[in-house]
């Protein structure tokens, strides 16, 4: 007999929310209770995202030992408890709150993005990586089987195909060699054990897989299918037994770490060992997605919406980084990524860079910028997280949420920022997703108090340009480049430059530009 | 103390029995000894009422569906009333033939039924086992016995059974549907059905029923509202509100239930005043039933309109 603990899934909705549609009251709810009595869900089968909520709380409740809610969301004040000497804060968050190792690896499964897992040896990384597989219903052993293993001898044949033995003989021209690709190529889950103790050379050969989605040996090509990817590494920073290269660390789109377990959950342990059971072997047929199903959720994350409140508040964050005035002699060239390829050591760009408040200025903390891939991860993730959390459009926090683990190892901190020398922010040196939720909520207290909510006249002028310029008089162009310009000159006026105002200068800019343009255009007619 | 039969299928099966034992404390920390063996013999009643050749499906059905109950503690000394124990000794075995042919469907059935009946406030599950028993001998399949369960909750006092209630109703064999709704002599099924669509506060001679009733009370003695409630009409029933909740009302000549609502469909709604001569009294009224409420009170007067 299978042990049924482990096939018990959700029945009721794992998030119900109120709709206000015509009541109907179900008379055969009489006999559904506590007993299987046979008697059959009521309506239609759950919607794909409830799917994936029961798929997410069949793995914390039943696969995932010691799950950490620290995706926290609250319905009305949380309760608090300051703790130790240090006066850490423990939650109790008032709403249904989320462990991030379950919930951006189930994201990027429904997204197919790519998810590192990072935590020292035996925390169960594989194991969940392995999860993810059994989820696209691919059996255990081909998914242990496909999983490919990082170590130092790996080679671009191990990790891609072989050419055919006889082909290698007998082939007149290279494309008569026929080549063995390896399975995993084709699957829709693919899972790279320790992926940082490949070696380099390999890497690269992964990157064009990661990247591009094909796979090349002696001119031969293989187109793999959409899919979604976990990787492990015991440690993001560059250990292992190679360093990554940049290019593969960027392609990754969230990373993930393994908490400690809580040995307050050794029974459960003791249960497994019992009765030999092993999760991903028992996972409920009904929580299989198949590749259809992926399809679909991928149409429907797609389909959430970004409000522009939300949109604001990312772009105003995304804003305060780049900005590098000493890097540049040019106003579009004074950005981190000047000074980055340059060559020039930071300290001395860094030294050169006075005038602006560097406790107060975001930018300050920061070594780089937000790249446009990871502002579409970004976007990507929070769409997947408000529907997983079944809401039709983005709120805040679900961007508050997933931006840790998108920007964990894209935004990098300067930790000889006067930032990181507060002995409060020490914890922040270490921990980078607080580090970068705090930043988050930095920036959003800046945006409230710059009353940008409410008074955005960059954001009126980019939304008047938006309605097109169909129409537009020649006597009208002129007037909003004058406002263009006048706006300027009072953003500008006795202020500092911080990096939103930045942007908001070059956007001001690009708008001017059009106008000219268009003026030109205007009076060749 | 366990007949031959019922002793003999579970010595039979002793390693099995056992491993399910073993799997359900696992999963049900609650689970007694005490309780399940009591439970075994309490379901003697019905191992006894079966054909000797049924006595196995039978059995095992029993066991695992006590397995369930004594687990989730709703038998035994923890459990909120001793209302299923007695069910499974009472009730149950009075349908043995089906529960002979279909024994973890309708076990199941009957056990959910009587769970949910409990849970739901002011339901009356004595007059519930009352029909059913009355019923059985005339219940000759799964379905019947779907519809003649459905038509007693309402009965009983859950009214928001009732049009799912009249619908099995008219699926029923025309004895066993007038049997099963109390008919006046001599009315026929269909005059019966419209009668009661068109008149959910209709008695029919039915001493269950009535044309008024009060509905409600403070939370701190055991009712639903923390303060007192105020209603406006939604189609068949009203939305209530009452401490910054709010609920949906659908009461009838046999009883009234509360279901979940949301502050905004209360506020979305029409008043749907009638005027009243109470003093301090708020009358409101759907074409059915009119609902008055006071600031003194924490309970709703409900009254037949016509």
């Amino acid at each position: 007999m299978a042990f049924d603990f482990f096939q018990k899934i959700s029945r009721a909705p794992t998030n119900p929310h109120a709709k206000p549609t015509t009541r109907e009251f179900d008379v055969a709810d009489l006999y559904r209770g506590p007993v299987d009595a046979g008697e059959a869900a009521p309506g239609a089968a759950p919607g794909l995202d409830e799917k994936l909520r029961q798929a997410y709380f069949w793995i914390v409740n039943k696969a995932i030992i010691s799950p950490h809610y620290d995706i926290e969301y609250n319905d009305g004040p949380a309760q608090t408890f300051t703790v130790g000497d240090s006066k850490r804060v423990l939650t109790l968050p008032s709403g249904q709150s989320y462990s991030s190792y379950v919930l951006l690896p189930l994201l990027t499964f429904a997204t197919r993005r790519k998810c590192l897992f990072v935590g020292g040896p035996g925390r169960g990384k594989t194991a969940s990586a392995i999860l993810m597989g059994v989820l696209a219903g691919v059996p255990v052993r081909d998914v242990r089987r496909a999983m490919q293993h990082g170590h130092p001898q790996m080679t671009i044949a191990d990790l891609l195909g072989n050419p055919l033995p006889a082909d290698m003989v007998n082939a007149q021209t290279m494309e008569s060699i026929r080549i063995s690709w390896r399975a995993w190529l084709s699957m829709r889950v693919k899972i790279i054990d320790e992926y940082n103790r490949i070696p380099t050379r390999t890497q690269s050969a992964l990157l064009t897989v990661m990247g591009d989605n094909y796979a090349e040996v002696l001119d031969q090509v293989f187109e793999c299918p959409e899919s979604s990817w976990f990787l492990t590494a015991n440690d993001d920073q560059g250990g292992g037994t190679y360093q990554v290269i940049e290019a593969l660390r960027d392609r990754i789109d969230v990373i993930v770490q393994a908490l400690a377990f809580n040995p307050r959950f050794l029974d459960d342990l003791l249960v497994r060992i019992e009765e030999d059971v092993r999760p991903e072997e028992l996972m409920p047929p009904e929580l299989i997605f198949s590749e259809l199903d992926v399809d679909t959720m991928g149409r429907e994350v797609r389909a959430i919406a970004v409000p522009e409140d939300v949109r604001r508040r990312l772009e105003f964050f995304a804003s305060q980084f780049e900005l590098l005035d000493a890097a540049g002699g040019q106003f579009e060239y004074m950005t981190k990524d000047t000074a980055r390829l340059s060559g020039v050591d930071w300290r001395d760009i860094t030294a050169a860079d006075t005038g602006r408040d560097r406790m107060k200025d975001l930018g300050c903390q920061t070594r780089n910028g937000v790249s446009v891939r990871n502002l579409m991860t970004l976007l990507v993730y929070a769409k997947a997280l408000a529907y997983f959390r079944g809401n039709p459009a983005v709120e805040l926090e679900d961007l508050r949420q997933v931006l840790p683990f998108v920007l964990r190892d894209k935004l990098h901190p300067d930790l000889d920022a006067p930032f990181f020398a507060v002995p409060e922010h020490a914890p922040y040196r270490t921990d980078r997703v607080s580090w970068l939720r705090h930043l988050f909520d930095l920036s959003n207290a800046e945006f409230l108090r710059l009353n940008l909510e409410h008074d955005d006249p960059v954001g009126e002028m980019a939304a008047l340009f938006a309605q097109g310029l169909d129409g537009v008089s020649e006597r009208e162009t002129r007037a909003r480049l004058v406002k263009i310009e006048k706006l300027i000159a009072s953003l500008t006026k006795g202020k500092k430059l911080y990096g939103h105002l930045y942007d908001d200068l070059l956007k001001l800019k690009y708008l001017h530009q059009r106008y000219t343009n268009y003026l030109a255009w205007l009076r060749a007619q | 103390m366990l007949k031959p039969a019922y002793a003999g299928v579970l010595a039979a099966g002793r390693d099995q029995y056992n491993a399910r034992m073993r799997e359900a404390q696992r999963r049900y920390p609650m689970l007694s000894h005490d309780v399940f063996r009591a439970f075994l013999d309490n379901a003697g009643a019905i191992v006894d009422a079966v054909a000797p050749e049924r006595v196995q499906p039978v059995v095992d059905s029993i066991y695992d569906l006590g397995l369930a109950l004594a687990g989730r503690t709703l038998i035994g000394p923890a459990a909120r009333s001793p209302v299923l124990q007695d069910a499974w000794r009472t009730l149950f075995p009075r349908f043995a033939i089906l529960i002979a042919r279909e024994p973890a469907q309708v076990l199941g059935m009957l056990s959910n039924a009587v769970v949910h009946l409990e849970a739901i406030p002011g339901t009356r599950l004595t007059q519930w086992m009352d029909d059913m028993g009355a019923l059985a001998a005339q219940v000759g399949a799964v379905d019947a016995l779907r519809a003649v369960g459905q038509i007693a909750a309402w009965r009983a006092g859950a009214a928001h059974f009732r049009a799912g209630a009249l619908a099995a109703a008219a699926g029923l064999p025309a004895p066993l549907a007038l049997a099963a709704l109390h008919a006046p002599d001599g009315m026929q099924v269909d005059a019966l059905l419209r009668q009661l669509a068109g008149d959910p506060w209709w008695q029919g001679g039915d001493p269950h029923a009535c044309r008024a009733r009060s509905f409600g009370a403070f939370t701190g003695f055991g009712g639903p509202f923390d303060a007192p409630p105020t209603v406006k009409p939604d189609g068949d029933g009203f939305l209530v509100h009452a401490g910054g909740r709010a609920f949906f009302l659908l009461a009838d000549a046999y009883g009234a239930s509360l279901q979940a609502a949301t502050l905004a469909e209360f506020e979305r709604a029409e008043p749907g005043r009638v005027p009243t001569t109470l003093a301090h009294a708020q009358a409101c009224a759907n074409a059915t039933t009119i609902a008055i409420t006071s600031p003194f009170t924490h309970a709703i007067r409900l009254e037949a309109r016509s």
